[in-house]
């Protein structure tokens, strides 16, 4: 189906009485998927946005419930948020990482119920990456610039109008719903398959990570961990910043405003962080940076993949460019692929 | 001079005759604008050290953890005064350092380049004395360097080293070392200077990359973490991410020698220099005190002169 | 006007000289504001920035510090510790936007109940004034009101 730029604001206010509508936007000078109160306020022109869009549904501080106790013994409220979202503008990396985030928490055994309602009235409309940036390395992680894992719509920019691919029975729901969409020609087919090719050659060659996952397994004990991560300084950029990480603290705080009452919180929290591992007895399995990002590389790219099949990484960039001391993991998994499998390591 | 020749010849001789294990310096970064911190242990490996503006790490963050190691590093200006700083606190040993000091005309911070380019990406980076020219997708611009100088840079007193076992580069003139951006924030209303701090504070995602980028900042235990008492939530939000700044700020009041590295490290652009350096103006202007200069000063919470001024105390 | 109406202003008093006159006011029947909460420290010195900082944080509309008369520390040179550190303090705070008058420090013997009960007054009036402290420090309410 095709839109026309014109009709996008349009579009957009369509969905304000039964949907909240996230879009790539600034604020603060920052960017993130904030909500939009009107079409016309989506001015983004960039990538990615810098926070990552696993906030919609995993927010850095959530409130999971509430007690308060008075006259009627205890009352405890639980706070769910199970509005209708939809995501406009999400790249097909950051879709993709929604698939991550599901297997850790939509799992068999166990669910959250507080990821579980955000993510199920949740609406993806994914843009395609006509000008990837060189910090760009989904193509490395089986993703790629127009890829389609995780989306209801894929839109492709065709100059004053879009190309929208119907992905799922929601997406065709919602074109259905909708009086701005008609019908695609072959020619802009052609363009979007051409915008694509274009788009695969602006990108740095992906990395070949066959040796990775292999090595990794046997690694743990290498002395390649020793010097890799060395000019690492320990914050949480990477992981707060990245799409797929997705560890936690939780808290309980008394109310500061009145008595007897508290909550119970969840935030983002990182493995860089000493704290994480520091057992009660004071011993921390992992003492210093060197075991701390070991894990972070094997989180990611082995015990992941041992778990669900893939690697917990879409290749956004993110870590990359914010990450203060550029340590890069695309030079490190490039060391990890040629390192010997030999003498040296052992679980 | 090329100082990135002699500062290779430098290491080189010093790792060749075993004076130290360990050199700590700047290499090239996998980006264009980025250098990286690099850790260097033999003498071939002395050809990846770069001396440039981009060089904008504080490498005496690093000095802590090798305190048991006869190691070298390479300090600008600020650097060095951070070392000072850290010997003043017994942090480091002074016999067991090698201080390279490099003379430096300014850091270039990457957040201007990217405001004159208009965000878009920046694929190539070339630098001469007086400008670097950035390139990307259909664009290429000159940029003199002093219209991207780091802030603190551009008033920066101390490009010279303040202790150095050899210093590489000539001499580079002081700069006007002015608080005017300081002065000029106080005088607005204070309606106004809230609001310009819940807007940074509103940015900050505490990822506590400005504290770890800091050489000041070497607590085992940092009071975000303290339990007993629990100071501040760790819920992200304004009240906590100020107490957050603000706590820090007061921790390195009369230790920040205004390097600036905490504000390059942040991923999101606070503001914290204006923090900072309102507390340096106070400690020169109230009690003429400079952190960074003299191993053997004191610290200036630590001390106090009977004739402190105390105008602000209330009476009966 | 309801209790809720009333500022909370938190006092730090140092044990040997501002706490003793808080007690030497008592005796004398000087009259001070209600609104004035204490707690009582071994000396100003104690007084660390975090402790004003967590008072604005959870609730408190002013804060006051009182100790001995620099000079008169009983510890010698805690106070004069203390000045340095409430000044560095105090202008940071005001920098960022705090109304003058909500961080406040003061000096006093153990016998001086008079200026113990106006300075306590006037703490507690400016902070009347002033109304309730909800700038950027207050942390808002952890449990929502909608439950």
């Amino acid at each position: 189906m095709i839109i026309n730029k014109s009709d996008i604001a349009a579009f957009l206010d369509s969905f304000r009485d039964e949907y909240r509508v996230f879009a790539p936007a600034v604020a603060d000078g920052v960017s993130g998927y904030r909500i939009l109160t009107a079409g016309s306020e989506l001015t983004w022109q960039g990538l990615n946005t810098q926070r990552p869009p696993k906030e919609v549904l995993f927010p850095q501080s959530e409130r999971l419930y509430s007690y308060e106790i008075g006259a009627n013994g205890v009352q405890i409220s639980a706070h769910y948020d199970d509005r209708k979202k939809v995501v406009f503008g999400i790249r097909p990396c950051d879709a993709r990482s929604f698939h991550y985030l599901d297997y850790v928490f939509l799992g068999q055994e166990y669910q959250d119920v507080y990821y579980r309602k955000r993510r199920e009235n949740t609406l993806l409309i994914g843009m395609a990456c006509l000008e990837p940036a060189k910090t760009c390395f989904c193509t490395s992680l089986g993703g790629g610039p127009f890829a389609t894992d995780g989306l209801d719509l894929l839109w492709v920019d065709l100059g004053d109008r879009y190309l929208v691919q119907v992905l799922t029975p929601q997406g065709k729901a919602l074109v259905a719903s909708k009086p701005f969409f008609s019908p695609a020609s072959e020619a802009d087919y052609r363009a979007a398959a051409a915008a694509e090719a274009r788009a695969r050659a602006q990108m740095l060659p992906a990395l070949d990570l066959s040796r990775v996952k292999p090595w990794l397994d046997a690694g743990f004990n290498a002395p390649f961990w020793e010097r890799v991560s060395e000019k690492c300084i320990g914050c949480a950029v990477c992981t707060y910043l990245c799409p797929t990480c997705h560890c936690f603290d939780l808290s309980d705080e008394a109310a500061t405003d009145r008595f007897l009452a508290g909550v119970r919180i969840r935030t983002w929290d990182t493995c860089a962080f000493p704290l994480f591992t520091l057992h009660a007895s004071g011993h921390n399995p992992r003492p210093t940076g060197k075991e701390r990002f070991r894990q972070r590389v094997m989180h990611k790219f082995c015990y992941f993949v041992q778990n669900w099949g893939e690697a917990a990484c879409v290749g956004c960039g993110r870590c990359v460019v914010n990450c203060p001391v550029n340590l890069d993991i695309r030079e490190v998994l490039a060391q990890i692929a040629v390192q010997d499998a030999g003498a040296g390591m052992g679980q | 001079m090329d100082k990135q020749e002699v500062l290779r010849a430098t290491v080189r001789k010093l790792l060749q005759n075993g004076q130290v294990s360990l050199v700590i310096g700047y290499a090239n970064g996998t980006l264009p604008l980025r250098t990286a911190p690099v850790f260097i242990r033999t003498a071939e490996e002395a050809d990846l050290l770069v001396w440039n503006s981009l060089c904008e790490y504080n490498l005496a963050n690093y000095l802590p953890r090798y305190a048991n190691d006869r190691i070298a590093i390479v300090v600008k200006g600020c650097d060095a005064r951070a070392l000072v700083g850290l010997l003043q606190e017994n942090q480091v040993q002074r016999d067991r350092v090698y201080v390279i000091g490099v003379s430096c005309e300014g850091v270039v911070d990457r957040r201007q380049v990217a405001a004159l380019v208009g965000g878009r990406e920046v694929t190539a980076v070339e630098e001469s004395p007086e400008n670097i020219v950035v390139r990307g997708r259909g664009f290429e611009k000159l940029i003199p360097k002093k219209e991207a100088m780091f802030p603190s840079c551009r008033v920066c007193r101390y490009g010279n080293p303040v202790l150095a076992d050899i210093t590489i580069g000539d001499s580079v003139a002081a700069g006007e070392d002015a608080f005017d951006d300081i002065a000029a924030f106080e005088n607005l209303p204070a309606p106004e200077r809230e609001a310009y701090f819940v807007r940074e504070m509103n940015k900050c995602i505490r990822c506590y990359a400005c504290r770890n980028a800091c050489p000041m900042c070497y607590c085992k235990q940092c009071f975000v973490d303290a339990s007993m008492p629990q100071w501040l939530s760790r819920w992200v939000g304004t009240a906590d991410n100020l107490f957050f700044h603000l706590g820090r700020a007061l921790h390195l009041a009369g230790r920040c020698v205004d390097c600036g590295a905490c504000a390059r490290a942040c991923p999101v652009g606070v503001d914290l220099m204006k923090l900072n350096r309102k507390l340096i103006k106070d400690a020169r202007e109230l009690f003429g005190y400079e952190a960074g200069l003299d191993p053997e000063g004191r610290p200036l919470l630590g001390t106090f002169n009977p004739d402190d001024p105390g105008p602000f105390t209330i009476r009966g | 006007m309801s209790s809720n109406d009333e500022p909370k202003v938190i006092g730090f008093l140092c044990n040997w000289c501002s706490y003793a006159a808080a007690d030497s006011a008592g005796a004398g029947r000087y009259q001070y504001p209600t609104g004035i909460r204490i707690i009582r420290v071994p000396c100003s010195g104690r007084v660390h920035p975090f402790f004003i900082l967590s008072a604005l944080r959870r609730g408190a509309d002013a804060v006051l510090t009182a100790g001995c008369h620099p000079g008169n520390c009983h510890y010698s040179t805690g106070n004069l510790i203390a000045r340095r550190r409430f000044a560095m303090l105090k202008n940071l705070l005001e920098f960022t936007g705090l109304e003058q008058g909500r961080v406040n420090l003061a000096w006093m013997s153990a016998a001086d109940g008079v200026t113990f009960a106006r300075v306590a007054s006037r703490v507690v009036t400016q902070a009347r004034e002033l109304g309730h402290y909800q700038g950027a420090l207050r942390k808002q309410s952890e449990v929502p009101d909608n439950g």
